[in-house]
């Protein structure tokens, strides 16, 4: 079992996982994902999960974002036991807590972008009804989208949808970010400017967890986790979270 | 900016136009079939009881020889009488131009048209009221089998053998009349001044008598009926020559109606329940297309409730859309219905609204229906987990392959690769496709059974052929001399035999002292060989028989005491007479009918001679019947004798058919609907299928599947269900249609000869063919336009 790892196990975790399995039932041969994931996350930290596909980067992260449930094991994220909420908390707790960015960005093809970024607001009561679209401009702005605002997601490119789809993230505001291959449909120089932009909001005191298979957007991550066979083989500290 | 889910909702009504068209359309179908189904059997009787209500209909006629004012005030008077009048009743044949044939008309005299108290009449399209000497009015059913119009004349030939011209000023309406389509003679009205033009006295033959009170039994109005001719009649010393006493309440077509008005209610029922079907089908299919989305909002903080709450939404607004087409396009269809219905039952509608209730129900099925049926696929599909949404691609990979119809489908080698395919998608979705197959298997067995119904009315016409020995007869005024009218017909040319009955009215005593009225007795050779009676019980008339007759199932129906065996008191022309009942025949849609041997007929009667003569010709062509009939009558009339109609049997199956064709003509109505019921279904399915398989079309398009195969795919897929759905059908439409041949038969008193239709099981092999096909294309013409990119790029 691998030893859990912590850059500074002295600080209290934004993150907790401790001992999560996740086993999927294959049938005949039921298939175990993740073997006992020890795993602490503090504020303000960039981190990469970094794997081969299949090797459970994918499953770990859907642990932390609550999108799946683990088999075995405790969760704990800004105090809450993340593990044992039902969908309908997880929804709530997740639309407050985490913010979301998936590969295929995932924005609500009928919805403008503007409206896809209001939408999470909507669903979590988040700011007076009249500030959410203020709220969601100034988002927009730090993305760079002002101008597309009132278009419809397929108007846009791969880049633009993506960054749509951070400052959907970001719309409640959450103190973490969860990304799963942000960067794994882009171009080289798009993905450089999205990374960009994910650092810039690590300085912002964010907490960005991303999964990635891409070794050049690995070594720009303050901290690297190895995962392999379901297992955290390796952690690399690159460089020291902000403010740490 | 809390409106921004429910702007997703919108504009995913819009953006996917397609799909919203065939959900509103799924769901208008049921408002629509629920309305015009059910809002047309609450009008069709609604206005047939209140007209027929208000037609102070008669509880007894009585024909005799002429009477005159005091009998009718003395009938008025009686009590238990509610109204009384006299008219005077004959019928005549005429000619007119837009016919080459004479034809036949009921001519009714009435002395003062302000004083119709029994079977109103209603002036519809008149140049004048009433009709004055010379003029005629006619029941407007005449519009049904001719193309009459004001100001033709009808050359009339009068009791005497002269002609008189008749104008037309007009049409009433009397839903009393039966309408000249089932009895091949019109009904006209005319002033008592043209009465001694047509040869008839100016004097009533004809009581009707309306009873009082509204729960009258046919025992207390037979009763009754029979204290009025005894004291009001034959104390006066007026002859009756014939008295009929229908079922109280209840209309000729009757029988008809309460057959039509159950084929719809069974068509209300069927078309709500297929709709709830279709409705379940579609949300399943659209949540299934969906759950992605689902799967996006609930991982950025969407609840299951808020969700569920915006699908529920988009139902509601679905529902409120279908409610808007279905609403007024039911209505529309419904008015139509209406007016083909009261065109041929012949009665008049005031009004085309239907009940609230019905529209409280149309609402219902468009609005809490499809809300019912998208519950359960809505909370499913909201509840579904964010990984499973996320890794859902419509269909498990690990869903197929492990159930019985899998592996047996996996035994089919050697098909080619896309049949394959297209055989084994089909099962892909088993749920859905047991909504769709329960859909479609349904509407086939019911189109099938139509076929097998319609069937089962040939056969009893045919049935009828098979008794009829004859092609044609000829009826006249009075009994006639039977040796003149053989010698005169049978030297006509084209007539190859000649045969003459008897025919009378006669009553029946029944044991506890009441009489059963409404019979017709038959006078005929015994070993004739001009009919070709199939027996259900007994035996024939035979040479030595003294007191034998054989009934027909009309008239057992009738009358139950009218039993093989049995031995039964009948009063005919007056006379009383026990006979023997040995046989029993089945009806042939001529009503209640009593066969005895002529000469024993002929003895009981005070007048010498025959009613009628039956003509074989040596023709099979319609045509030539009718010309050989004509030149019959012809030389008739020149040899004196006066004929009151003629016929061939060919217009007489016409006329059965007619009134048969009732039945089949809603019959199809039922069937069309249920067949586009599945139609939209099955077009759902295929298109939700096309959806759901984007990525899959996406991956054999990269592998080099052309256009053709695309289609090929969907295309098999769409066949596969119909060609399942009609061998389901086909199965269960041999015990529906049985069931159904039975209903009617019950219905409309007469057991018809059923016969399956396997014209029927072919011809809808085919339609359903078309069908699938059809509804396949627009999906295989959208899957065929993806691009690979977007395909594998579909989430």
């Amino acid at each position: 079992m691998p030893q859990i790892i912590t850059p500074d196990t002295a600080e209290s975790a934004l993150l907790r996982l401790t001992e999560v399995v996740k086993v999927y039932d294959g049938g005949d041969a039921p298939f175990t994902a993740l073997k006992g994931i020890n795993l602490d996350i503090h504020t303000g930290e960039f981190v990469g999960i970094i794997g081969k596909s299949g090797s459970g980067k994918t499953t770990l992260i859907n642990m932390i974002t609550g999108i799946d449930h683990p088999t075995a094991g405790e969760i704990i994220i800004d105090g809450t036991p993340v593990h044992s909420l039902g969908e309908n908390d997880l929804a709530r707790w997740r639309g407050r807590t985490i913010g979301v960015v998936f590969q295929f960005f995932q924005l609500l093809p009928t919805l403008t972008v503007l409206e896809n970024i209001v939408l999470p607001m909507d669903f979590c009561r988040m700011w007076a009804p009249r500030e959410r679209t203020e709220r969601a401009m100034d988002l927009l702005e730090q993305v760079e989208l002002a101008d597309q605002a009132n278009k419809l997601p397929a108007a846009l490119s791969g880049g633009q949808q993506q960054r749509a789809a951070i400052a959907r993230a970001l719309a409640n505001d959450p103190p973490i970010l969860a990304a799963d291959e942000p960067t794994g449909n882009l171009d080289s120089k798009t993905a450089d400017a999205v990374f960009g932009l994910f650092e810039r909001l690590v300085e912002q005191h964010k907490t960005i967890i991303m999964v990635t298979h891409d070794n050049d957007m690995a070594n720009r991550v303050r901290r690297a986790l190895h995962v392999s066979d379901g297992e955290i083989v390796e952690e690399r500290v690159l460089r020291p979270r902000h403010g740490a | 900016m809390h409106a921004v889910r429910w702007r997703k909702v919108f504009r995913d009504l819009v953006s996917h136009r397609f799909r919203t068209v065939l959900v509103v359309l799924s769901i208008a179908t049921g408002v629509f079939a629920v309305g015009v189904v059910m809002g047309g059997r609450e009008i069709l009787v609604r206005e047939f009881d209140s007209e027929y209500s208000a037609s102070v209909p008669l509880n007894a006629d009585y024909f005799t020889m002429p009477f005159s004012d005091p009998i009718v005030r003395r009938a008025r008077e009686y009590p238990g009488v509610e109204a009384a009048m006299g008219r005077h009743s004959t019928s005549l044949r005429y000619r007119w131009a837009g016919s080459d044939a004479p034809r036949s008309i009921s001519v009714v005299g009435i002395k003062d048209y302000d004083d119709i108290t029994v079977q109103m009449l209603v002036p519809e399209d008149v140049r004048s009221w009433p009709p004055r000497r010379g003029e005629v009015v006619l029941e407007r059913a005449a519009l049904q089998v001719g193309k009459y119009e004001i100001g033709d004349t009808l050359e009339v030939e009068t009791s005497e053998g002269k002609t008189e011209s008749l104008t037309i000023i007009g049409f009433a309406h009397d839903i009393n009349a039966v309408p000249a389509q089932f009895i091949g003679s019109e009904t006209g009205y005319v002033s008592f001044e043209t009465l001694p033009d047509l040869g008839e006295v100016k004097a009533y033959n004809e009581l009707l008598v309306a009873m009082s009170g509204s729960d009258l039994t046919q025992r207390e109005a037979s009763l009754l009926a029979e204290d009025i001719q005894r004291d009001v009649l034959e104390a006066n010393s007026i002859t009756v020559l014939g008295s009929y006493v229908p079922k109280p309440g209840s209309h000729f077509l009757g029988d008809i109606f309460k057959a039509v008005s159950l084929l719809l209610l069974a068509l209300g029922l069927l078309s709500l329940l297929l709709s709830g079907f279709l409705v379940v089908n579609t949300v399943s299919a659209l949540m299934a297309q969906q759950i992605k989305q689902v799967g996006i909002m609930k991982a950025i903080g969407g609840r299951a409730s808020q969700i569920t709450w915006m699908y529920l939404g988009m139902v509601a607004i679905y529902g409120v859309l279908a409610v808007l087409v279905g609403l007024p396009a039911s209505a529309w269809a419904g008015t139509q219905f209406i007016r083909f219905a009261a065109g041929i039952l012949n009665f008049r509608v005031a009004s085309y609204v239907p009940p609230d209730w019905v529209t409280a129900l149309e609402v219902g099925v468009g609005l809490v229906v499809p809300l019912l049926a998208a519950a359960v696929p809505v909370r499913l599909g909201t509840r579904t987990s964010v990984v499973k949404a996320f890794n859902d691609t419509g269909v498990s990979s690990a869903s197929f392959g492990h159930g019985l119809v899998d592996r047996m489908l996996g035994l089919f080698r050697g098909l080619p690769r896309p049949v394959a395919l297209s055989l084994r998608n089909t099962f892909l979705r088993k749920g859905r496709l047991t909504l769709t197959l329960t859909t479609l298997s349904l509407a086939s067995a019911v189109v099938m059974s139509v076929f097998s119904v319609q069937a089962s009315i040939g056969q009893t016409i045919d049935d009828l052929d098979a008794w009829w020995r004859y092609d044609a007869q000829i009826r006249y005024e009075r009994p006639t001399n039977r040796l003149g009218v053989e010698r005169v017909v049978s030297s006509t040319p084209g007539v190859t035999g000649v045969e003459s009955w008897i025919g009378a009215n006669a009553t029946l005593d029944r044991a506890d002292g009441t009489t059963a009225q409404g019979f017709t007795v038959y006078g005929l050779p015994y070993g004739t060989r001009f009919v070709a009676p199939e027996l259900l019980a007994g035996r024939w008339l035979e040479a030595d028989d003294t007191d034998a007759v054989v009934v027909n199932t009309d008239a057992r129906k009738a009358e139950p005491s009218l039993d093989i065996g049995q031995r039964v008191t009948l009063e005919i022309g007056g006379e009383k007479r026990i006979v023997h009942v040995v046989g029993l025949i089945k009806g042939q849609l001529s009503g209640s009918l009593i066969y005895m041997d002529r000469e024993l007929l002929g003895g009981m009667l005070s007048e010498d001679g025959v009613t009628a003569t039956l003509i074989q010709t040596a023709s099979s062509d319609p045509l030539q019947q009718r010309k050989a009939l004509d030149a019959a009558e012809a030389r008739l009339e020149e040899a004196n004798y006066r004929v009151v109609s003629t016929r061939t049997q060919d217009e007489l199956r016409e006329q059965i058919a007619d009134q048969l064709g009732i039945l089949v003509a809603f019959l199809v109505i039922m069937a069309v609907l249920l067949a586009a019921v599945g139609v939209i279904g099955l077009t759902g399915t295929m298109t939700i299928n096309v959806i759901e398989s984007t990525r899959e079309i996406g991956v054999m398009r990269a592998i080099g599947a052309q256009h053709g195969s695309i289609y090929q795919i969907f295309i098999t897929e769409g066949l596969a269900v119909g060609f399942m759905a009609w061998a389901i059908g086909a199965a269960a439409a041999y015990p529906m249609s049985l069931g159904l041949t039975e209903l009617l038969s019950g219905a409309i008193g007469m057991p018809l000869s059923y016969r399956f239709s396997w014209v029927g099981v072919g011809a809808w092999f085919g339609i359903i063919a078309l069908i699938s096909v059809a509804a396949s294309v627009a999906p295989a013409y959208r899957a065929s336009q993806v691009s690979v990119r977007d395909a594998i790029a579909y989430e």
